[in-house]
């Protein structure tokens, strides 16, 4: 059981350093330019590093190691999903989108085609986009922390929502960036040293050993279902045996190592990936990050630093999930066959911490899951107070609005988005919502990725391709998600348990095209728009 | 006085031939990885199940070939920066 002192210890000591850092930030937060794009002039190893921790969260630090310490090889690829979608906002996305964009994703489409209707679109898609993603991670905190030290569930995501309003509206997005740096830092570190110590303590550092031992593993998602497996694995002497005792027990079930047992058919499997690769390049508040560089190059630079520092992390994850099972398996079995698939999953990384660096390393895992949960939120709730203040209020509700009252707008914004998202928490408790993340990421791949990446690369897309292609995507990514939720196995022939990805990509790409093929408008000034998007890069 | 920022002064905007070279690099670099790591994907479903199973390197081919999504990304990039003035 977790060391109650010394968790809240470390995570105050945590949130004191971030309330330091923006007031540290709050002075050079003054215009628009500052708050929404921390004045455009952040180096690109704090951007990097930003972007780690605005991607990293819970679900990443603790959830993708348990899962694959309840389910076996079977559940990498959600660490490799959320890893690859980095490599199309390199080499497609970032350098063109930092050239035309000022502040927000709408902000990149408004300049080729000058269409406030535009800006309408796509600021309805980066709030619900955001909302979706957001308000999980305002649950998960507070389950999380209600499950391992059983604290209050509303005091947990009131806490956090004041925190996020205090980054924000004081820090802007340099404060935010900031914050988002130390806490990837932190969680860097933290995965690092957990996973290396881990290898060398019980497999000598070879992962060969590792995949030796789990070739022989049932998994304790299967013991754990088997009443008296799992009996006869909790009297075990120790996790060496208890594992030995499973497998005598269960001659002929998979292995950790057997694929195929748990992924889903080859048409949810592709849905599922389109969604992760083509979502990532399309979520709003990873896109606005590349504002705060001064260059494309510095923006590429910055996603570079991401990319290599998430696949070490995701790397990390996928080992630690692995050595995780044959050391903490009665411990696993146990809650498997308790019912309590939730709690191991996100203790598990706790369990081992503990294991390998006592109490101290186990407060500094807890501590971790709390930075997780800080970074993303705060990024989320920045890009919609971005979004509602620049694209709807400056554009529709007060064109005069000065750059104070804007900022005003914003900072107004975030103290309601964070109210709305604690109460839709408090609301949505007893819910499975993980599938807004699924949504968050569908949606941004069938109505922010298509349209954003024609834009930049095809002269022929016109503003009604646009506008219909935005609109297409996210209708049908949306549908489809209510398919599946409404437990509808098929559509029309095809499967919806891979969410919507192939479906709203597909119809998104291809209203852009068929549209853009029937219309003319290719924005007053294309010509130019394509050669500062992809202009001659300064260092 | 909320003036959106422009882009400072061009050091040289980019011509059709520039931007054709650029595409093909980007979407040139894209692409395999795209196709690498959708195939990687697919083989772990049921399906392609005894391929994916197949030992390699102490390990089955599905997960050889997902643990290489990560070195395949580094080697592309670092492709990308020598290549791209």
């Amino acid at each position: 059981m977790l060391n109650y002192p010394l968790v809240f210890g470390f995570i105050v000591f945590f949130v004191a350093v971030t309330i330091v850092i923006t007031w540290l930030t709050q002075k050079s937060t003054k215009t628009t330019k500052d708050f929404y794009a921390a004045g455009r002039s952040t180096p690109w190893v704090t951007t990097g590093l930003a972007l780690v921790g605005s991607y990293l969260s819970a679900a990443s630090f603790l959830g993708c190691a348990g899962d694959i310490a309840i389910f076996g090889v079977d559940r990498i690829w959600l660490a490799i999903g959320f890893f690859g979608g980095y490599m199309a906002v390199l080499l497609l996305i970032a350098g063109p989108l930092r050239n035309v964009g000022s502040y927000t994703v709408a902000d990149a489409l408004h300049r080729r085609f000058p269409d406030n209707k535009i800006k309408l679109v796509v600021m309805i898609a980066t709030v619900v986009i955001s909302t979706f993603y957001l308000v999980p991670q305002m649950l998960g905190a507070g389950l999380l922390f209600e499950m391992i030290v059983g604290w209050n569930f509303i005091l947990v995501t009131v806490g956090l929502g004041i925190l996020m309003s205090i980054y924000i509206i004081f820090g802007g997005m340099k404060g935010t960036l900031y914050n988002q740096l130390v806490q990837a830092v932190f969680l860097f570190a933290a995965m690092v040293v957990i996973t290396v110590l881990g290898l060398i303590i019980y497999f000598d550092g070879s992962i060969f050993k590792l995949f030796e031992v789990l070739s022989n593993v049932v998994p304790p998602g299967l013991a754990g279902k088997d009443p008296a497996v799992a009996a006869a694995v909790a009297a075990a002497p120790n996790a060496q045996a208890a594992v030995q005792i499973a497998r005598e027990m269960m001659p002929n079930a998979p292995t950790a190592m057997t694929i195929g047992i748990q992924t889903p058919d080859m048409l949810s499997q592709i849905s599922t990936v389109l969604a992760l690769v083509f979502g990532t390049a399309g979520l709003p508040h990873i896109l606005i990050m590349f504002y705060t560089v001064p260059s494309a190059k510095a923006a590429k630079k910055s996603v570079t630093l991401c990319i290599v520092s998430l696949g070490i992390f995701y790397l990390c994850t996928i080992f630690l999930g692995f050595l995780l099972m044959p050391e903490v398996y009665q411990q696993l079995v146990a809650w498997i066959a308790a019912g309590k698939a939730g709690i191991a999953k996100n203790m598990a990384v706790l369990e081992i911490s503990g294991n390998i660096g006592g109490q101290v390393l186990m407060a500094v895992g807890a501590a971790g899951a709390v930075a997780a949960i800080l970074s993303t939120a705060a990024g989320l709730m920045i890009t919609v107070a971005s979004t509602i203040s620049h694209d709807l209020y400056k554009v529709y509700i007060n064109k005069d609005a000065s750059e104070k009252q804007e900022i005003n707008i914003a900072r107004v914004t975030t103290l309601v988005m964070a109210g709305v998202s604690v109460v839709l928490a408090v609301l949505l408790k007893s819910e499975n919502v993980a599938w807004l993340v699924t949504l968050a990421f569908g949606i941004a791949a069938s109505a922010i990725f298509p349209v954003m990446l024609l834009s930049l690369w095809w002269k022929g897309l016109t503003r009604q391709g646009a506008i219909a292609g935005i609109v297409t995507g996210l209708v049908v990514s949306s549908f489809f998600i209510v398919l599946l939720l409404s437990g509808v196995p098929k559509f029309m022939g095809l499967s919806t348990a891979g969410g919507p990805g192939v479906f709203g990509v597909t119809a998104a790409f291809a209203v852009l095209f068929i549209v853009s093929k029937m219309t003319r408008d290719y924005g007053p000034q294309v010509d130019e728009f394509m050669a500062i998007a992809h202009k001659t890069e300064e260092n | 006085m909320s003036t959106e920022p422009q882009c400072p002064a061009s050091p040289e905007p980019a011509t059709g031939r520039s931007i054709r070279t650029r595409f093909f690099l980007s979407f040139g670099l894209f692409v395999p990885f795209f196709l690498f790591y959708m195939g990687t994907a697919i083989i772990q479903t049921p399906t392609l199940r005894e391929f994916a199973m197949t030992p390699a390197l102490g390990m089955p081919l599905g997960l050889l070939l997902s643990l290489m999504v990560f070195p395949l990304s580094w080697l592309l990039i670092a492709v990308y920066f020598a290549v791209w003035k």
